[in-house]
C-alpha cells in the first residue's frame, strides 16, 4: 500500500493470536526488518485477550498485579514511552519506517504524516477524526488520558492514542483504535492511593476517550483493520 | 537553535565536548526541541566500553523513545547523576547541566572526525 509518506509492505495480522509480550515482540521486529532491507511496514493486529501495556520505563509498582490476575490480564512492557494502556476491544496498528531525511523526519512530523493516514482510514468508517492540536497537561498514570499532538480526536475525545520509537536513521509508531470498553478500565488495574482517586481517574478517562461504539460506529475488528489499510493505500 | 563552534557533533544529533583525553557527551538543541518535553533519561553503567555508533542509553520525552549513540569509541568514566532527578535539565541546558556521560577516548585524535557546528546544523535543519 502507498501513502504520501512511503510505500508500506503491509502485513495483516488481524487473525493471528499471540500473547502480548509476543506483539510487542513483533513490533520491535517490525522495526529490525526495515533497519535490514530499508522497506516501511505496516502491521495490523489486536490483543486477542486483555492486556496491560506498560510504557518503557513506567514503574512496576503502579501496576496491582493481583487484580491483573484476577481479571485475567497480562501486563507486558511497550517498546515506547507513556503510560499504562488496557487493550482488548481495539484494533492497533504499527508501523516502521526509515526516516525521511531532515525536518520530515522529526518526531512531529512522522506523527503527522502517519496522522494523516489513520485519518483517512477513518473517515472509511464514517468518522470525522482530527489530530489534538496541543499538549495541554501531562499525562497521568494511564496513558489515554494524557493529551499528546500524536492522538486523534472527535470532537476533543481521544480515539487512537499513538506512541513512537526512534532508533537511529529508523522509526517504529504503534497504536490503537478504541473499538468499545472493556468491562474493567486501566485505573481498576492499578494502585490509587484512594478510591476517590481512582474514581476520579476513571471519570477522565472515559470523559477523554471515546469508542467507535460510543460514536455509533457499528464497524468489527476486520471492517476498522481494513478501513486502516485502505487509509494508509489512499491518504 | 544554539551550535555552539567549540564542540563536535554525530549526525545522530549528540555532542561532545573535549577535556583533556575525555569528551563530554549530550545531545544537541535541535534534538531536544524535536523530542519535546523529557521525562526520563536511562544511562549506562560507569565502566562500560563503547565503540562509535554503540547505543548507550534512551531518552523518553513525551512523544517518543529514542536511542542516545556513542559518537566515539572509548570507557564511559562518569554518567550524569543529576539526570535521574532533574531529566528536563536536558531540555533547558542541552549543552550544560543537561550533559549525559563522560567518556575516555580510546584515542583523542577521533574527536576532529566528528562534525563541527556548521556541518552539523547544515544536516539537522536539512
Amino acid at each position: 500500500v502507498t501513502t504520501g509518506l512511503t510505500t508500506w509492505l503491509l502485513r495483516d495480522d488481524l487473525a493471528v493470536a499471540r500473547t502480548g509480550a509476543q506483539e510487542m515482540a513483533e513490533d520491535l521486529a517490525l522495526l529490525d526488518a526495515v533497519r535490514d532491507d530499508g522497506r516501511a511496514r505496516l502491521r495490523i493486529y489486536r490483543f486477542h485477550a486483555p492486556t496491560l501495556t506498560l510504557g518503557r520505563f513506567q514503574a512496576d509498582d503502579e501496576v496491582d498485579t493481583e487484580a491483573c490476575t484476577r481479571y485475567g490480564v497480562e501486563v507486558v512492557r511497550r517498546p515506547t514511552g507513556g503510560r499504562a494502556l488496557l487493550h482488548g476491544a481495539e484494533v492497533t496498528y504499527s508501523v516502521a519506517m526509515p526516516k525521511p531525511p531532515g525536518a520530515d523526519g522529526a518526531v512531529d512530523a512522522l506523527y503527522c504524516a502517519i496522522a494523516q493516514s489513520l485519518i483517512a482510514g477513518l473517515a472509511q468508517l464514517g468518522i470525522d477524526a482530527a489530530v489534538a492540536a496541543q499538549p495541554v497537561a501531562p499525562a497521568g498514570a494511564v496513558c489515554f488520558t494524557g493529551v499528546q499532538g500524536a492522538d486523534l480526536r472527535v470532537a476533543g475525545r481521544k480515539v487512537c492514542g499513538s506512541a513512537q520509537v526512534q532508533r537511529g536513521a529508523f522509526a517504529m509508531q504503534h497504536g490503537s483504535v478504541l473499538l468499545d470498553r472493556l468491562p474493567f478500565d486501566e485505573v481498576d488495574l492499578l494502585h490509587f492511593a484512594s478510591d476517590e482517586d481512582r474514581d476520579r481517574t476513571r471519570a477522565k478517562l472515559r470523559a477523554s476517550t471515546v469508542t467507535l461504539a460510543e460514536l455509533g460506529v457499528a464497524a468489527d475488528a476486520r471492517a476498522v483493520a481494513d478501513a486502516l489499510i485502505e487509509g494508509f493505500g489512499a491518504a | 537553535m544554539e551550535y555552539p563552534a567549540e564542540l563536535r557533533y554525530s549526525a545522530e544529533h549528540e555532542w561532545a565536548r573535549r577535556d583533556g583525553d575525555d569528551v563530554i557527551v549530550g545531545i544537541t538543541d535541535f534534538a531536544q526541541d524535536a523530542l519535546g518535553d523529557i521525562v526520563y533519561v536511562q544511562l549506562p553503567d560507569e565502566g562500560l566500553e563503547v565503540i562509535a555508533g554503540a547505543a548507550i542509553g534512551e531518552v523518553e520525552s513525551t512523544k517518543s523513545v529514542s536511542e542516545i549513540y556513542a559518537p566515539l569509541t572509548g570507557q564511559i568514566v562518569a554518567v550524569n547523576p543529576d539526570l535521574i532527578q532533574t531529566p528536563e535539565l536536558v531540555n533547558t541546558e542541552p549543552y550544560g547541566g543537561g550533559w549525559m556521560v563522560r567518556v575516555r577516548l580510546v584515542d583523542p585524535a577521533d574527536f576532529d572526525a566528528l562534525l563541527d557546528a556548521a556541518a552539523y546544523q547544515a544536516l539537522a535543519e536539512g
